[in-house]
């Protein structure tokens, strides 16, 4: 069969069809990924949201899930790595008790900040907090 | 205690997924299943859309002679019909008032999407070709067509003839008829419409396949034919006295006969001068339940397999024969009886091809924009009705009622063949009865049958025979 | 380029969108004239351009919450372009306009009110504004009657349906009322299975409903009278999960249709003709409407006709009452299913956003808002495919009007509202 004009159009509207399925298919699926991202997300105590970071690592913006004790530095092995020269290999502590954070500095060089003012050992931290680790800055978010 | 909001919105979410199920498969029913039924609906303007953008393919008799075709017309295409003797069975196709007979029937292949070439429907459907769709062949011979329309002339009523060992219908004509040229043109399709659709005497009405009428003793094929088939002794003398009822519960109700006949009846004299008591007598011999089997093999009461739509009729008005008085009225043909000439054609057809009731059809093919034949029309035999030697028997009372001495069908008689058949004479309340004949010729191996009916004549069967007769001769060439 | 990354699902669904708004004009354009019009294209691309638009507003917002309402909206109204064009070309450039302003509406509704929780505090202004809106087509000077029915206000040559809005004020109204006095609905005497209602409590919002329905029949709006019904039974049932009240509305109903019945021609005539539209005297009357519908989704099957190559147009009003059927006969039952299917995920994400919202109020307005556009859905295409008799309400985004697209954008910006304080209330995006 040539390929006619009628034979063209017709393919536009099967295609036009084939087009409404598949968005119809991807729109259910990103709904699924976005409750499923969801629920991962809800179970966190907290999270960290990184404001400012110079290098690549941790991206800006990027969302990190907390568990109950969460060691902070620039050692691989923590649980919240942060790779900056200004930051110590085990710079701190960040936990929670009695539904409460709290942010302790386990003698890092150039110390935890908290809102921007140095913190002596240990220190609450509330939600809407900033925690300045280094030249890194991460918020506290539920 | 009370539900949280979320259970309840979740219970609301499920009716409502529940009802759009419930919408889908409504939705579904509508253009999935329904879909074929309002595709032939005659009033569905897709159906007859092709006429105004493209040529709708044209409809010939079977000798090639156009009846039905598109011409170019100032906006498009109109549609233009060529013999009006044929009115009925060709029908009509406007963009406004829909389609009827053969432009309905056939209404998809003659848009080229005829199912039995997939390929061109695809075609036609989804890529909106503009091809000359191809040609519907009717198995109308116009010389029998001819003949029948010159016979009946101006009377009111109708003629059928049919091909007994295939059931092609030959020629068929119905008056009053009507000019479909005038409803197929959107200038002249309003005031044709109103005036034909008004008309008392109703000529849009194919009487031939959808005038149903009482057969008067037509009827008799029927009671004799099943009274042989049941082993009734057609040589009996059975005595007949004129006016006769079988017994005083009867009443006021008298059988009469046509001739106040005293004297003793085989059936062949029955055949020969058509003796309403013999048949009453013989009717109640068989019994109400055998009649109304047989007669319901012989096709009364049912529609007619046909490719065009033909009444059902009806055997009685609740479709057996219960009482003596209605057994015996319907044995000769009155009763509550309703027949067409269809009908009645088939059943002549049947008795004179050895039993075997074969199924009617308008068209004999379909064909494609080049001229090859897509399928053929040819159903097979609707089935054995009566055995092929009480058939042949029964011929013979046939030719008898034909040829024989003070035969009531002599005008029938066709010069060098035997001719098989029945003059009827119904009454009719409304007005003089109706004057019926069906026959076929030539009596021992048929090729023609026919069934005329003429509305209100004088003489009734006796108007109608010759009528029958002069179609049987065009037909069989003579 | 962040900035577009934060919503990367919606931007990815949109690619989606562009390309069938571009295959349907494309298939509607070359069906009419064999010949291509490029002024054609030009549409789809505004209207995509238009989106994305919204879409980078949305990012640079940093509204967080669900990302498919959007693409779903824009897809759906898309089709709607795409049926206009091929139903009623003069009508487009109308329709367009109307997006667009759609699209101002849905912006003004993200950017205010700042606090949506505040929209409870106003419940009675609310009830207020719902009145007037309904009472103001009645109104002598701009009130119109067009087509037997007053529901129409005329500013100009700019026509708008009030009744549109009403639904969405009545359903902010209903969800603020019900988070307040639920508590007090639902835990009532019982008498042994069956409530007491606690008509105190209750009179304020019967009232509110009664109202709408009195001036809707006088009005000869039953779509709409119908639409409010199912919205008051259904947040009624949402807040209190009182299945009693439900069923009495539901006899009520058939009780005040069958007193509606008798009492109206208008009435009688439409569910007439969806009992019998195919006998003698109303197929060609009365019945023609739906019985064109009829054949036109006779017509699609499963594949459809084809785009552009239906006859829809022997529908009367097809445009707005039967796009549906003119959808279907050339989409086929494969193309009507994917509609409803995308109708019916929009109302699921829509109860999901309900479902997860923080307060009550915001609960019961999202599901409200979902509700809306799923009986509208379903009031539409029953009486479409002569599961129920027609009522005039339209397709939702799909259909032609303006009033009924800007007011369905501006629920579909509460709606991803709602979704947005879910997200930021739990921390997640």
């Amino acid at each position: 069969m040539e390929i006619t004009f009628g034979v063209l159009l017709w393919s536009v509207r099967i295609a036009f069809l084939l087009l409404v399925y598949v968005f119809l298919f991807r729109s259910f699926a990103s709904l699924q990924r976005s409750l499923a991202s969801e629920r991962t997300q809800a179970r966190a105590l907290g999270t960290l949201v990184v404001e400012r970071s110079p290098a690549k690592t941790p991206r800006v913006g990027e969302r990190l899930s907390l568990r109950a004790t969460n060691a902070i530095g620039r050692d691989a092995g923590n649980d919240i790595a942060i790779p900056d020269e200004a930051a110590s290999a085990r710079h701190a502590v960040l936990e929670q008790r009695d539904e409460e954070w709290w942010i302790e500095d386990l003698g890092s060089t150039n110390g935890t900040l908290v809102n921007g003012v140095k913190i002596e050992k240990r220190e609450r931290v509330r939600f809407g907090d900033e925690i300045a680790i280094g030249r890194v800055a991460l918020r506290l978010e539920r | 205690m009370t539900r949280s909001i979320g259970e309840n919105i979740r219970s609301v979410t499920f009716v409502l997924a529940l009802a759009f199920l419930i919408s889908s498969i409504g939705v579904g029913y509508w253009t999935l299943v329904a879909s074929d039924e309002l595709g032939s609906d005659p009033f569905n303007p897709r159906l007859v859309s092709a006429i105004r953008d493209r040529p709708r393919g044209t409809i010939v008799d079977s000798a090639g002679g156009v009846l039905a075709e598109s011409v170019k017309a100032t906006d498009g295409y109109k549609r233009v019909y060529k013999d009006r003797t044929l009115s009925q069975v060709v029908g009509y196709a406007s963009f406004k008032y829909g389609t009827a007979g053969v432009e309905a029937a056939y209404a998809e292949s003659l848009v080229g999407q005829d199912p039995a070439d997939p390929v061109a429907t695809w075609r036609a459907r989804y890529l909106n070709e503009r091809e000359s769709p191809g040609a519907v062949v009717l198995a109308i011979d116009p010389k029998v067509q001819k003949a029948a329309a010159d016979a009946l002339g101006g009377r009111r009523g109708a003629i059928i003839a049919l091909d007994p060992r295939t059931g092609a219908i030959l020629a068929s004509v119905s008056f009053p008829n009507y000019d479909a040229s005038l409803i197929a043109d959107p200038t002249t399709e309003d005031t044709a419409w109103d005036q034909v659709s008004k008309n008392v005497d109703k000529p849009l009405i194919d009487r031939a396949r959808l005038g149903v009428y009482a057969p008067g003793s037509t009827f008799k094929l029927v009671t004799g034919a099943t009274a042989l088939e049941v082993g009734v002794n057609p040589d009996t003398k059975v005595r007949v006295d004129d006016p006769w009822q079988a017994d005083p519960s009867w009443g006021s109700y008298f059988v009469r006969s046509s001739s106040k006949a005293h004297g003793d009846y085989t059936m062949a004299d029955g055949y020969r001068l058509s003796e309403n008591i013999y048949f009453a007598k013989i009717g109640l011999q068989i019994g109400g339940a055998k009649l109304a089997e047989y007669a319901q093999r012989f096709g009364i009461g049912s529609a007619p397999k046909c490719d065009i739509a033909a009444a059902k009729g009806q055997l009685s008005n609740t479709g057996s024969l219960d009482r003596p008085t209605l057994i015996a009225d319907t044995s000769y043909g009155q009763g509550e009886l309703l027949v067409s000439p269809l009908q009645m054609a088939l059943v002549a057809a049947a008795i004179g091809r050895g039993g075997v009731m074969p199924t009617p059809h308008y068209a004999t093919e379909v064909r494609d924009a080049a001229g090859n034949t897509i399928r053929t029309v040819a159903p097979g035999a609707a089935g054995q009705v009566i055995r092929p030697d009480t058939a042949a028997k029964f011929t013979t009372y046939l030719v008898g009622a034909v040829e024989g001495p003070g035969a009531f069908a002599f005008g029938a008689r066709i010069n060098g063949v035997h001719v098989a058949g029945k003059t009827g004479t119904a009454e009719n309340p409304a007005g003089p009865p109706h004057g019926w004949f069906v026959g076929f010729a030539p009596a021992e191996a048929p090729t023609v049958a026919v069934a005329v009916i003429v509305e209100n004549s004088g003489q009734g069967g006796l108007d109608a025979a010759p009528l029958g007769g002069r179609v049987m001769q065009t037909a069989l060439g003579k | 380029m962040t900035l577009l990354l934060r919503r990367g699902s919606e931007l990815r669904l949109l690619v989606w969108v562009a390309a069938i708004a571009l295959t349907g004009f494309v298939a509607v354009a070359a069906a009419e004239t064999t010949a291509f019009d490029r002024s054609q294209v030009l549409v789809p691309v505004l209207f995509v351009s238009m989106v994305v638009l919204l879409h980078a507003f949305l990012a640079a917002r940093g509204l967080r919450g669900d990302q498919i309402l959007l693409p779903m909206a824009a897809c759906l109204t898309a089709i709607g372009l795409v049926l206009v064009q091929r139903l009623a070309s003069s009508l487009l450039a109308n329709q367009l306009s109307w997006t667009v302003i759609a699209a101002g509406a849905f912006i003004a509704t993200i950017l205010i009110p700042r606090d949506l929780t505040a929209l409870a505090r106003f419940k009675w202004s609310w009830a207020l504004l719902g009145v007037a809106l309904l009472v103001s087509p009645l109104l002598p000077v701009i009130g119109r009657e067009i087509n037997g029915a007053r529901i129409w206000i005329g500013l100009g040559r700019v026509t708008f349906e009030p009744w549109e809005a009403v639904k969405i004020v009545m359903v902010v109204f209903f969800a603020a009322y019900l988070e307040e006095y639920r508590e007090v609905i639902a835990n009532t005497r019982r008498f042994g299975p069956l409530p007491i209602p606690p008509l105190p409590y209750l009179v304020p919002i019967l009232a509110m409903w009664g109202f709408a329905m009195i001036v809707v029949i006088f009005e000869k709006d039953l779509g709409a009278a119908v639409l409010f019904l199912g919205i008051f039974l259904a947040m009624l049932y949402m807040a209190t999960g009182e299945s009693f009240y439900t069923l009495i509305g539901l006899a009520l109903l058939l009780v005040g249709g069958f007193v509606v019945y008798h009492a109206f021609g208008h009435v009688q005539v439409r569910v007439d003709t969806w009992l019998r539209p195919f006998s003698e005297d109303m197929r060609f009357g009365a019945g023609y409407q739906i019985v064109q519908g009829l054949f036109a989704l006779a017509n699609g099957g499963l594949f459809g006709a084809g785009l552009g190559n239906g006859m829809p147009d022997r529908i009367p009003i097809v445009w707005s009452d039967f796009v549906f059927n003119a959808f279907a006969e050339e989409t086929g039952f494969a193309g009507a299913l994917a509609l409803l299917a995308l109708y019916l995920l929009f109302v699921y994400r829509g109860m999901l956003i309900a479902l997860r919202a923080p307060t009550p109020f915001l609960q019961l307005l999202a599901a409200g808002l979902s509700f809306i556009v799923a009986l509208q859905t379903l009031v539409i295409v029953g009486g479409n495919a002569r599961l129920i008799p027609l009522t005039g309400v339209t397709l939702p985004f799909v259909a032609y009007g303006g009033s009924s697209l800007v007011t369905n954008w501006m629920l579909v910006g509460l709606l991803m509202r709602v979704s947005d304080l879910t997200a930021r209330a739990r921390g997640t995006e």
